[in-house]
């Protein structure tokens, strides 16, 4: 038995697990489920060793466990299957497997090359793959990569397995297998803890669900007596959103237009265009090209062709600076933290960054004093939590830091703003915030909005006309949102249906 | 709620103190002060007129060595090349006096330009081939060596014109032209970077090129702009130390690197980039040239200085880490009180 009493982990800014208990029992496949940044990726981490909790203790069959280190826990027969892919390309599949006990395979002080091609072989069969131990890992596809990292957790005979979305970068077929292998290791007596989005999946496979909301802990249930809206529910703590938010004026007058864009390799022939005060959504996974085609439009990576045009002018643009200062097309990124804020500065100097050469006076001069009004009424108007002007955006909480992110561009004037991911890693309240400031920004300010999200309630809430994208192509168009026509669960079915 | 309160209470705490401690030179100028007391009380020779004039000097080229280190250490890379490039100046421009009997102006104008080619050559590397600046640097530092050696066959150029050296030896009230300089410099440095769209602009790059780049923000250009700045700086440190010694040494520059990166690192220009400090930088110079100066007055083993220095810097790196884990064991502490309180209070 597992357990996890009173967790609290603190972060610079957020409570990432704010007094979480929970037990694990063997033989259970355990789902583990909320939002993004509520906290699951986190407390895996601290079970596993990788992170340390500021409070509260674990205990492996009532002893207290201290894990310094992921290999302590390991040693205490605690293992995990991460979602990003970590392995080393340079070595060989049967290297990658056994690598954190390669001491075990010693002979003589070196390593027994044939036992240790022997175990890899026989998990790499466990799991569907058909290849030689001995093969590099580089070239792998990433679904076979993550299948090795499989393999590799199962080849260490843990009692205790944590998977964070395993699934996600795996096909149906290879997802089934996946399933299969999870089924024999509670046979086995062995706990899975199983992370994932896919709610289908949890109910199907798993004996029980507990769920984590903003780093605390909601409940635990039996996954026979819950339906997908409970589940849903317990997440976002109300019923999924059927919320109508009203009409957007839309104007006929087409802002963006994107004729026969290609770039070779990724897109083939994308059209689609965006109409003034109108929020288009894109939809789709990870990786579907929803990111790299906002990327092209930006001027950060060129394509080879087609054409686009704003606000009926066919646009040139070669660089960030071109689409933000000659076209007035902004980004916001979905990775705030590397791309979109200079951490370590100031919240002034965050909003105003974009608009810096615009406060010259005839000598090059930065005027200190409107920069200083300009960000602080955009402190003002985005409601940003901050002590001063001067504090650092890095010591905000993330929902903060967020608004900053949003309230450059609108510093910098751009009327027509792609936002990627924008309530990711935020909290409950501010990201509520969140979505009524970009339905204000269309509603009121006439701001035409390209909104890419994978959170479809929040996508469907604000989108009045949704784009969905699958391996580079935009494979449907749900239209008739601004009217209503249908309700959230048939908008999201008829997403689901081009998917 | 509790903890709500106390948590709010503690941010307006942090605050006050990290205000204070935000001017990050007053731990620099308290240092510096400290130690000017101290070889001031043991060393008879230390306050002397002559001392502190030579002082003085030495630590206005130290000003300009390190803002040669900071304008590249501001957007996140290193110079490892700063003091090949200044001996490379040194022998450039003490050819052109020495053996081409050329002006000294030309002279001066001929060693900015290798000064500022050098640093140019450095940032065109590192942004079209994508290089890190270490590899960059540590690769073109041999090759300055190179150049030094073979065009001075190691021998130094002594005829340098009186015109020259007025700079490097005179004073005007008592302070020398050399110090007068360097803090014309600093302030000018410290206007570009608060007033000026392209100081921003460098700044930010360090800050975070990722996002700085999704500004709008030509990076490759802040960073090619960064280390001509660096070379220029190289630059003229080493003209400046010719006009201080009277003769063009091929050997300057050999003590650059650990001064540069000494001077501008104690002086809180962030190793990670984005940060500039002129007046940490002016009290960090003097603090250096103390040091070392100091050292031998009171009659300390002067081989062993290499490793003052270094020490020195070690613990001026390490202050920044070891702040943030006693920061993570107080935070600790704070939320381990909270909860007890809570506990209690049920």
């Amino acid at each position: 038995m597992l357990e996890i009493k009173n967790i609290t982990k603190v972060f610079p800014g957020v409570k990432a697990l704010d007094n979480v208990s929970l037990t694990f029992k063997r033989g259970e496949i355990h789902a583990l489920m909320g939002e993004n940044g509520a906290g699951k990726s986190t407390l895996m981490k601290i079970i596993t060793g990788i992170y340390q909790a500021e409070l509260g203790e674990i205990l492996l069959d009532g002893k207290v466990l201290k894990n310094k280190s992921f290999q302590d826990a390991v040693n205490h027969s605690i293992n995990m299957v991460s979602q990003e892919i970590q392995v080393i390309p340079q070595a060989t599949i049967a290297e990658n497997i056994v690598l954190d006990r390669i001491g075990q395979f010693k002979k003589k002080g070196i390593v027994d090359w044939k036992a240790v091609n022997e175990v890899a072989a026989k998990y790499l069969k466990m799991v569907g793959l058909d290849i030689s131990p001995t093969e590099k890992i580089g070239d792998l596809t990433a679904a076979q990569k993550q299948l090795i990292q499989i393999a590799k957790t199962l080849s260490s005979n843990a009692s205790y397995i944590l998977m964070d979305e395993p699934t996600s970068s795996l096909t149906k077929f290879e997802a089934d297998n996946l399933i299969k292998i999870v089924k024999q290791l509670k046979e086995q007596n062995v706990c899975v803890i199983f992370v994932s989005h896919k709610i289908e999946e949890v109910i199907e496979l798993c004996d029980k669900v507990s769920v984590l909301r903003d780093g605390k802990y909601v409940g635990t249930k039996d996954c026979k007596e819950l339906s997908r809206n409970d589940i849903v529910k317990m997440m976002i703590g109300r019923d999924e959103a059927d919320k109508y938010l009203g009409r957007l004026n839309i104007e006929d007058k087409i802002v963006l237009e994107v004729k026969g864009l290609s770039k070779y390799g990724q897109f083939n022939n994308i059209n689609f265009n965006l109409k003034k005060g109108e929020i288009l959504g894109f939809y789709g996974l990870v990786g579907s090209g929803r990111t790299e085609l906002a990327k092209l439009l930006m001027g950060v990576d060129s394509f080879d062709e087609g054409k686009v045009f704003i606000h009926g002018k066919e646009a040139k643009i070669t660089s960030i600076s071109d689409s933000l200062y000659r076209y007035g097309l902004g980004y916001i990124t979905e990775n705030r933290k590397e791309e979109g804020l200079i951490l370590d500065d100031s919240v002034l100097n965050n909003f105003s960054i974009s608009i810096w050469h615009k406060l010259r006076n005839k000598f090059g001069k930065i005027n200190l004093k409107e920069e200083n009004t300009i960000a602080t009424s955009m402190i003002d108007k985005m409601k940003v939590k901050t002590p001063t002007p001067k504090t650092s955006v890095g010591s905000l909480s993330g929902g903060n830091q967020q608004k900053v992110s949003i309230g450059k561009w609108l510093t910098a004037g751009c009327d027509i703003l792609i936002i990627d991911e924008p309530t990711v890693g935020v909290d409950v309240g501010a990201k509520e915030y969140i979505h009524e400031l970009i339905w204000k920004l269309a509603k009121e300010e006439g701001k035409s909005i390209i909104l890419i999200s994978s959170d479809m309630p929040e996508l469907i809430t604000l989108s009045r006309r949704i784009l969905v994208f699958k391996e580079f192509k935009i494979t449907g168009e749900v239209v008739g949102l601004n009217e209503k026509k249908y309700g959230y669960q048939e908008v999201s079915d008829r997403i689901g249906a081009y998917m | 709620m509790l903890i709500k309160e106390r948590e709010e209470q503690q941010v307006k705490e942090k605050n006050t103190i990290k205000s204070l401690f935000a001017r990050s030179e007053i731990t620099v100028i308290l240092a510096t002060t400290t130690l000017f007391i101290i070889f001031s009380l043991f060393s008879d020779s230390f306050l002397s007129g002559y001392n502190l004039f030579n002082i003085s000097r030495t630590a206005a080229i130290y000003i300009f060595i390190a803002l040669g280190q900071a304008m590249v250490v501001i957007v996140g890379g290193m110079n490892l090349s700063l003091g090949q490039i200044g001996g490379l100046t040194v022998v450039i421009s003490g050819y052109c006096m020495h053996v081409m009997g050329l002006p000294p102006l030309v002279a001066i104008v001929a060693g900015l330009i290798v000064g500022c080619l050098s640093g140019f050559i450095n940032g065109f590397v590192m942004t079209k081939l994508k290089l890190n600046s270490f590899v960059v640097t540590l690769a073109t530092s041999f090759i300055f060596t190179g150049l030094i050696n073979g065009i001075s066959k190691g021998y130094p150029y002594t005829e340098i014109p009186k015109s020259f050296t007025f700079l490097g030896r005179e004073g005007f009230l008592g302070i020398p032209l050399l110090l007068w300089f360097a803090l014309i410099t600093l302030i000018i440095v410290g206007y570009i970077f608060k007033y000026t769209v392209t100081g921003r602009r460098v700044l930010a790059t360090g800050g975070n090129i990722e996002a700085a780049k999704m500004s709008g923000i030509n990076t490759n250009n802040t960073v090619v702009l960064a280390n001509i700045a660096s070379g220029f700086f190289a630059a003229v440190a080493g003209l400046l130390w010719i006009s201080r010694t009277g003769s063009a040494q091929p050997s300057t520059g050999g003590d650059w690197m650990v001064i540069s990166f000494a001077v501008a690192v104690i002086g809180g220009t962030a190793l990670k980039g984005g940060v500039i400090n002129v007046i940490g930088i002016l009290f960090s110079s003097f603090l250096i040239v103390m040091v070392k100066n100091g050292l031998v007055m009171v009659d300390a083993n002067i081989y062993f200085e290499q490793a003052y220095l270094g020490a020195i810097l070690l613990l001026a790196v390490s202050l920044d880490s070891i702040n943030n884990i006693m920061k993570a064991y107080k935070a600790r502490k704070d939320l381990k009180l909270a909860q007890q309180k809570v506990t209690q209070s049920i």
